[in-house]
């Protein structure tokens, strides 16, 4: 019995090292380190890494969490480099994979995304990181209930996840579901605050289910943090432009729209909305002009044909201008209406 | 007197004096009751459905207000679906209906006796005096027949569907789909003409199915194609002839839900809106009798402005903010809101919605027939719309609801309204199918009811019990050279107190309904009129001064 213990106690001793990984004792920090991260805290994150650095220079996953602050920080050359050396050292990582697909996802680089998050899931079907990348991917790629399946399965195993509850809330949101939407896109903001993006939905999907004031405060916070960078929302301002034309409140609308066709000068809906607005403080000259340019915008941005002849006929004949104002509304009785679902 | 007594007694007149409010602003509210439980109309509006839910079960729902036997009281008449596929009215079930006012706040089922069980899937219904005989007369329309029910004046009707040319077939013989119908003088000739609003060109045979097995959703009427509108012209003699196609409304091909009369551009004849469902509503302008001109993308209530259509489904055709000029409120599906176009008066209307002040609240609202009528009395007319959502499955979405309540919005006599329904009483608190309306004094009180009818469900008899204590009157236009019941004529009220309005002598409006001919105005606090002016079809101007309020007043035109 005795000589069966030392041999026991020696054995353990022999192979103590290899128990002792390369970053065992950091797991606490590098938890605390990828939330950080998760909600795009890069100052804390960064300060966290470069201590984990220095006192576990071994450690595969400060490489992973370097990658995604290079990410965050609009590194791309580094970021991609990092991401490449985790993934060669640890091929069966599923977060690896799923954090490398998604700085694919945002380079927009979609057959690498496609590729890794399926790999992901493949390696492991209960990452919920891995999960809610592939489930945003499968509804971009148009399989929605696939998709919306992998978004609330990852919620479920991580429902502290702000981009899972965002991509989530968009399906709602495109399923016209405010209330649902609403769930999510706030779950999104509260973990992080940072995201105008889902500040912004939430104030759409609020002022469908009705909520007002919601929707304001909504805006207000979206407003607020709408920096450059990942969670930069180009349309906040339009969006809140449009809900203060709601609201009669006309002057905060225009200055909103105008920030709206600065930030997306390229896209019609902006254009459009204040030509809208021209229209309604019956200023009819810049009515036209803004009208013209959505007319000129390819980027649609949800505005069609139709929309556009109805405005520009609308335009003209406040101007007087009989002619184009013909011609307008010719076009526009000649465009049939769209077809918005063969159901209702 | 010193200066500082002369300061300190004008400030007490001026705290004596009262308030200069709005008037009848703030004098009371709008209240609706339910008394259809003791009234004995027990109607209930079957539509047939199937487990397929064809587009028809969601469609019919016409209620009429008349007074057909001239007892200076409004009768009731429903019409009703029938089976499915056979579209036969088997039983009482399907039964039209027509109830008779006993005055006592009862009514009896006369619907055998006169005549009237229809037949085929009924759905709108317009009452006028077609024949200038003095006796209201009866249009029905329907998915398979429609009909022109000649009153005899001794509680019966007679079929003359035929006879009169009337039956609702285009002119390759094709029978449309009839939803409402409008009567109308538009050539001013004292004889009405007949106005049919089409809808699709859909069959049992040819109809989709959509949504999944068990939560089977009304299709989109973009699957198919709509129909041209039908223009009778009355030839005097009981017949009519369909003018349709000489008078530019056969060429608008819409999926026609509601339809409204109005003379918007006041230039003497009376012109015509139709709503249509996911397509460009029609504005129909009159060109002095001769035929019309489609202008409603050129008058800018083709469109929401966001030019896009929505599900149009009801319209009235009045105006509501005392400017003279008639103005259009549309009812429209959840997620669309209400679009309210308000005249102009230069040939352009605008999309008022959200700078109204409903909008928002109508986003959420799916609805059918609607009036703008004043149910307070306070000399502005208000809003009431009859909710429900088209798909019986529509909770299945979770953002839709198939049983709604309806909604009053009061006028607050800027421009704007004010969402009222959850003060107005149990009786617009009851959630059901809504579908079609009518409105009209049942108890000639002075204020406005509405009778609505749901698929499912007891009809409504919504009692007008508005607090306040303000003045009315109703009045009952006599043509002579006019067509008989006096349909077109524009009447302007001055109150002793300068308050100006107007309104026009109509039964079109709603969804698939017929309203009171009767002209209403609410008259606030004053209890004199200083003059009525109408303005008869004919051309006759006719002036009365000094009128007493709170009386149904006939004015024959002289």
């Amino acid at each position: 019995m005795r000589t069966a213990f030392r041999s026991l106690l020696f054995a353990v001793c022999a192979t103590w090292p290899a128990f002792a990984g390369p970053c065992t004792g950091a797991e606490g920090q590098l938890a605390q380190v990828s939330k950080a991260l998760t909600v795009n805290a890069l100052d804390m994150a960064e300060n966290a890494l470069r201590t984990l650095g220095v006192s576990y220079p071994d450690c595969p996953e400060v490489v992973l969490h370097q990658a995604r602050l290079a990410q965050g920080k609009g590194n791309i050359s580094e970021a991609a480099e990092l991401y490449y050396r985790y993934t060669d050292a640890d091929p069966d990582d599923s977060r690896g994979l799923a954090y490398f697909g998604g700085f694919f996802l945002e380079q927009r680089d979609y057959r690498r995304a496609d590729a890794l998050s399926a790999a992901a899931v493949y390696k492991n079907p209960d990452d919920p990181t891995a999960l809610a990348l592939r489930g945003q991917i499968l509804v971009m790629k148009g399989q929605s209930s696939e998709g919306q399946n992998l978004l609330e399965k990852a919620i479920k195993l991580d429902p502290d996840d702000p981009e899972a509850q965002f991509q989530l809330g968009t399906i709602y949101d495109k399923a016209k579901a405010a209330v649902q939407a609403v769930e999510h896109f706030r779950k999104a903001a509260t973990l992080n605050p940072h995201d105008a993006r889902a500040w912004d939905y939430l104030a759409l999907n609020l002022e469908l289910a009705g909520d007002l004031d919601g929707t304001e405060q909504a805006y207000q916070k979206g407003l607020q943090v709408n920096q450059a960078g990942r969670y930069h929302d180009a349309f906040l301002d339009y969006n809140y432009g449009r809900f203060l034309a709601k609201r009669n409140d006309l002057t905060g609308s225009k200055r909103h729209l105008d920030r709206a066709v600065e930030s997306a000068p390229q896209i019609r809906a902006v254009w459009y909305e204040r030509a809208k607005l021209d229209m309604r403080m019956q200023n009819y000259q810049q009515a036209r002009a803004d009208a013209e340019k959505a007319a000129a915008c390819t980027q649609q941005g949800g505005v069609i044909d139709l929309q556009i002849y109805s405005l520009l006929s609308q335009v003209y004949a406040r101007l007087g201008d009989t002619a184009l104002a013909k011609k307008y509304t010719d076009l526009t009785r000649d465009t049939p209406p769209p077809v918005r679902g063969e159901q209702r | 007197m010193t200066p500082r007594k002369l300061f300190t007694v004008a400030l007490v007149v001026a705290l004596a004096a009262p308030p200069k409010i709005l008037r009848g602003a703030d004098a009371g509210r709008i209240q609706f009751e339910n008394r259809q439980k003791n009234s004995g109309v027990s109607f209930v509006l079957a539509n047939g459905t199937l487990p397929d839910k064809p587009m028809i079960d969601g469609i019919p729902g016409g209620v009429a207000l008349l007074d057909y036997d001239n007892d200076g009281y409004l009768d009731i008449f429903f019409t009703n679906g029938a089976t499915l596929p056979g579209l036969a009215k088997e039983g009482d079930k399907f039964s039209n209906r027509l109830y008779h006012n006993n005055h006592d706040g009862t009514f009896t089922d006369v619907t055998d006796r006169a005549g009237l069980r229809g037949e085929g899937y009924s759905v709108g219904a317009a009452a006028a005096d077609y024949d200038n005989d003095g006796r209201t007369d009866l249009y029905v329309t329907g998915f398979d027949r429609n009909f022109l029910y000649h009153n005899n004046g001794d509680g019966t009707f007679t079929d003359v569907t035929a006879k009169a040319g009337v039956t609702g077939a285009s002119s390759a013989g094709k029978k449309l789909w009839g939803i409402s119908a409008a009567w109308l003088d538009y050539d001013n000739d004292g004889k009405l003409d007949l106005f049919v609003v089409n809808y699709l060109d859909w069959s049992l045979a040819t109809s989709r199915v959509c949504g999944s097995p068990g939560k089977r959703l009304s299709c989109s009427p973009t699957l198919y194609k709509g129909e041209p509108n039908i223009l009778y012209h009355n030839n005097g003699n009981g017949t009519f002839t369909d003018v349709s196609e000489g008078m530019g409304i056969s060429r608008n091909i819409g999926k026609g839900m509601g339809v409204a009369i109005a003379d918007y551009n006041d230039d003497g004849w009376m012109d015509i809106f139709v709503a249509n469902d996911n397509d460009r509503n029609f504005l129909f302008k009159n060109r002095g009798g001769k035929a019309f001109d489609e202008v409603g993308v050129e008058s800018f209530v083709a469109y929401t402005d966001s030019g896009l259509p929505v599900s149009s489904m009801g319209v009235d055709f009045r105006d509501w903010n005392n400017d003279g000029k008639p103005s259009l409120i549309v009812t429209a599906l959840g997620g669309e809101t209400y679009p309210l176009f308000r005249n102009e008066g230069n040939g352009f209307f605008s999309y008022e919605s959200y700078k109204a002040g409903i909008g928002f609240r109508s986003l959420k609202m799916s609805g059918w027939g609607t009036g703008i009528q004043d149910f307070d009395n306070d000399g502005y007319k208000d809003l009431f719309t009859a909710n429900s959502h088209v798909s019986e499955n529509a909770d299945l979405d979770g953002q839709q609801h198939y049983r709604q309540a309806n909604a009053v919005f009061r006028n607050m006599h800027d421009g704007t309204f004010q969402d009222v329904s959850r003060d107005a009483g149990p009786g617009l608190q009851i959630r059901a199918a809504h579908r079609g309306c009518a409105f009209g004094d049942l108890n000639n009180d002075g204020k406005i009811d509405v009778v609505v009818s749901a698929i499912g469900s007891s009809a409504e008899l919504l009692y007008n019990t508005s607090t306040g204590g303000n003045h009315w009157i109703l009045i009952k236009t006599v043509g002579v050279k006019s067509n008989r019941d006096g349909i077109g004529t524009r009447i302007k009220v001055t109150t002793a107190s300068g308050l100006v309005q107007y309104n026009h002598v109509t039964t079109a409006g709603s969804y698939a309904s017929s309203n009171d001919p009767r002209v209403h105005f609410g008259l606030g606090a004053d209890t004199v009129i200083k003059e009525i002016e109408l303005k008869w079809p004919s051309g006759t101007v006719q002036v009365q001064r000094n009128v007493k309020a709170d009386q149904v007043l006939p004015v024959t035109e002289e």
